[in-house]
């Protein structure tokens, strides 16, 4: 039972107005462990999550969550299984209109019925797991980048979901919030023996916390395997990608025509 | 979720407001009444011509509004015009049977109504009597018509 | 000259698509079991659409109705009707302008708002995360809004009216010197309330039903950029305005068109 993968995903097709994101991805993401989903930008990873959520729907393929088939639920169930899942945004997505601590009770309101002290012993708990237990009168509008990321991971903890998924959490983070969500990502994990789903292009700070990687280019897995198979990866295109050189297989050129002609025609033909 | 009791007083206020707002339309504006408004009797007119009269228009007598206009249809027994009134009952076996009515115009455009006047007689009219004296309204073109034909043949 | 064509079929199809998506949001998210939470989600939004419009709803009342009085006495006094107009003045304001006006204000007061609310919760990913925390954020977000929305609008209305015909008594009566019986009793003679202030009543809420669709739709389904939270706020209140005159024109032929 532990053995076996907790987010299967299987053949999946998605594609959004004419433009095809995944032609055929499959990936298993184990149960307990950290997986890095690793990709440059704009090859679908946010849309990869969201897929594992169930708000957007595989032109063909399957995703199963301990093994139920996300896409084939009805509204009502699915919801439930979100219960089990929580998620952090690229921007942390709090709500506006609610203060530090009322987001993160903000689950625990809609989802249990416990006595507004629990709520609040809860709340306090899982704040000073991310070291803001300090900021809960605060609003969402009065916090920095990292300090609102952490506020999200303490909501997405609030319910002990089964399964986390991180939308870029390192993104924009200035060197020391971005070491504290590291820390903080991995003492999560070993604390609380959760599956977590790291979808990141910083290579240097996922590779340092994942167990596993898949890296995605042009729609499908270009490579898998623990952080250390893929640093000695011989595959080019791996091997730019991990080790950030600007020019490789993957050209730092959007496709374009033959510059000297593209700069020579301008005057004359058009 | 945090509770204000300025908002919620102040929604509470809005729709209260709402509900003073439309009863002030009801009462003062379209003029309904409170009081049992069921206290009426009906009286039946036969008009050869209403001209321009509706539903609705009021009743007067002596230039009192003493009712209103509930129905009008065409009798088909004589092919003219059936108007139902509803009086205030108060008036109810008080009015002579020789009572006429008429369809007069307010000003010179303005809409049509009708003028009860009580006659003589010591009988009385009861709930659902007809009025048998009435007076059609003036229609501006058969007058026309009227004061044309008579020069003509002068 | 075919691409043309082609490309009409698919606005056509483009549209008739964004109408389908909109009758099922308004089905999914008007439909729901009422508890106490939503209780108080409800009442927050009355106070932001309702109480938070009524004064510039009133202010316009007030003015509408001192320009109808003044307006109408100078036409009414040439044909020595001037008594009149209390009635002209209700009956204006109670089947036509008060539903109009209040709903074209309605949609650029709370309306505008309430699309760039949500599409600003959209761009932030709030809906997603609402989402994925497990709650639906048609029944959280989109339901009391559409319902305070539905709710508030009516009540504007007939505060719009009673400023207004009060407005029309201050101008009338107080300043031009029209006998302030024949003011009111003209209008009670004339005004009915099922035929007029009910059918007025019915337009307003058809409109308040359509303002906030049009609105809390248009902030859901929304390009989340901040040029898409512009055009959409945009979008809003040009498409809210056309639909109620376009509605307005429908009801009233279908009210008082045929009345004999």
């Amino acid at each position: 039972m532990s053995d076996s993968p907790f987010v299967v995903i299987d053949g999946l097709h998605f594609s959004r107005g004419d433009k095809d994101i995944f032609r055929g991805v499959s990936l298993n993401i184990p149960r307990g462990k950290i997986t890095a989903i690793m990709g440059p930008s704009g090859t679908g990873k946010t849309t990869l999550l969201k897929l594992i959520g169930g708000q957007l729907t595989p032109d063909a393929g399957r995703v199963e969550i301990d093994g139920q088939r996300v896409h084939a639920l009805s509204r009502k169930v699915l919801f439930r299984l979100r219960r089990r899942m929580g998620m952090l945004f690229q921007s942390g997505a709090l709500f506006s209109d609610l203060s530090v601590f009322e987001n993160v009770a903000f689950p625990l309101r809609v989802h249990t019925d416990l006595p507004e002290a629990m709520v609040r012993d809860l709340v306090l708990m899982k704040l000073e797991a991310v070291g803001l237990r300090g900021a809960r009168e605060l609003m969402p509008s009065e916090l920095s980048g990292g300090m609102t990321r952490r506020v999200a991971l303490a909501r997405a903890l609030a319910l002990d979901p089964e399964l986390i998924l991180y939308d870029e959490p390192f993104v924009g983070q200035d060197p020391i919030s971005m070491g504290v969500l590291v820390q903080l990502i991995k003492r999560v994990n070993e604390a609380l023996g959760l599956t977590a789903v790291v979808v990141s292009h910083d290579i240097k700070e996922t590779l340092s916390i994942a167990d596993y990687v898949y890296v995605i280019a042009d729609g499908q897995v270009m490579a898998h395997g623990t952080p250390a198979t893929l640093d000695v990866d011989q595959d080019p295109r791996v091997s730019q990608f991990v080790h950030g050189e600007a020019d490789g297989p993957v050209p730092f050129h959007y496709p374009a025509p033959d510059f000297r002609h593209d700069m020579l025609g301008a005057g004359g033909s058009r | 979720m945090k509770r204000s009791k300025v908002m919620e007083l102040g929604v509470g206020l809005f729709m209260l407001a709402g509900i003073l707002g439309l009863v002030f339309l009801g009462l003062r504006v379209s003029g309904l009444t409170l009081g049992p408004s069921g206290d009426t009797f009906t009286l039946e007119a036969n008009f050869s011509n209403i001209g321009g009269l509706k539903p609705r228009a009021k009743v007067t007598m002596a230039g009192v509004n003493v009712g209103r206009v509930s129905a009008i249809e065409l009798d088909t027994d004589w092919y003219d015009a059936r108007v139902v009134m509803e009086l205030d009952g108060t008036l109810e076996d008080r009015l002579s049977r020789d009572t006429t009515a008429a369809i007069l115009t307010s000003g010179l455009l303005g809409e049509q109504y009708i003028g009860l006047s009580v006659g003589g007689d010591p009988e009385t009219l009861a709930d659902g009597d007809s009025i048998r004296d009435t007076q059609s309204a003036l229609v501006l073109e058969e007058l026309i018509q009227q004061f044309v034909s008579n020069m003509v043949s002068d | 000259m075919i691409r043309h064509i082609a490309g009409l079929g698919r606005r056509g199809c483009e549209l008739l698509e964004a109408m389908g998506r909109a009758g099922l949001f308004l089905a999914q998210s008007a439909v729901g079991v009422p508890s106490r939470e939503g209780f108080y989600l409800w009442l927050r939004q009355m106070h932001f659409v309702g109480v938070l419009s009524l004064a510039i709803v009133m202010v316009s009342g007030l003015f509408i109705g001192m320009v109808l009085a003044l307006q109408g006495y100078t036409i009414l006094v040439d044909f020595g009707a001037e008594q009149a107009l209390g009635q002209m003045v209700a009956l204006s304001l109670l089947r036509e302008l008060s539903p109009v006006v209040a709903a074209l204000l309605f949609a650029g007061r709370a309306g505008s708002a309430l699309t760039a609310e949500i599409g600003l919760m959209k761009a932030t990913e709030q809906l997603s995360s609402m989402e994925m925390i497990g709650v639906d954020p048609l029944r959280r977000v989109v339901a009391p809004r559409l319902w305070a929305g539905f709710v508030a609008l009516p009540l504007l209305t007939v505060g719009f009216s009673v400023v207004g015909i009060y407005g029309g008594y201050l101008v009338g009566v107080e300043w031009l010197g029209v006998f302030d019986g024949s003011y009111w009793g003209n209008m009670q003679s004339s005004v009915d309330f099922i035929g007029d202030v009910g059918n007025g009543m019915v337009k307003s809420l058809v409109f308040a039903l359509v303002v906030t669709w049009i609105a809390v739709f248009q902030g859901y389904d929304l390009i989340p950029t901040s040029e898409g939270i512009s055009r959409a706020t945009t979008r809003t209140v040009v498409y809210s305005s056309l639909a109620v005159l376009g509605l307005d024109f429908v009801l009233t032929a279908v009210m008082f068109g045929g009345l004999s």
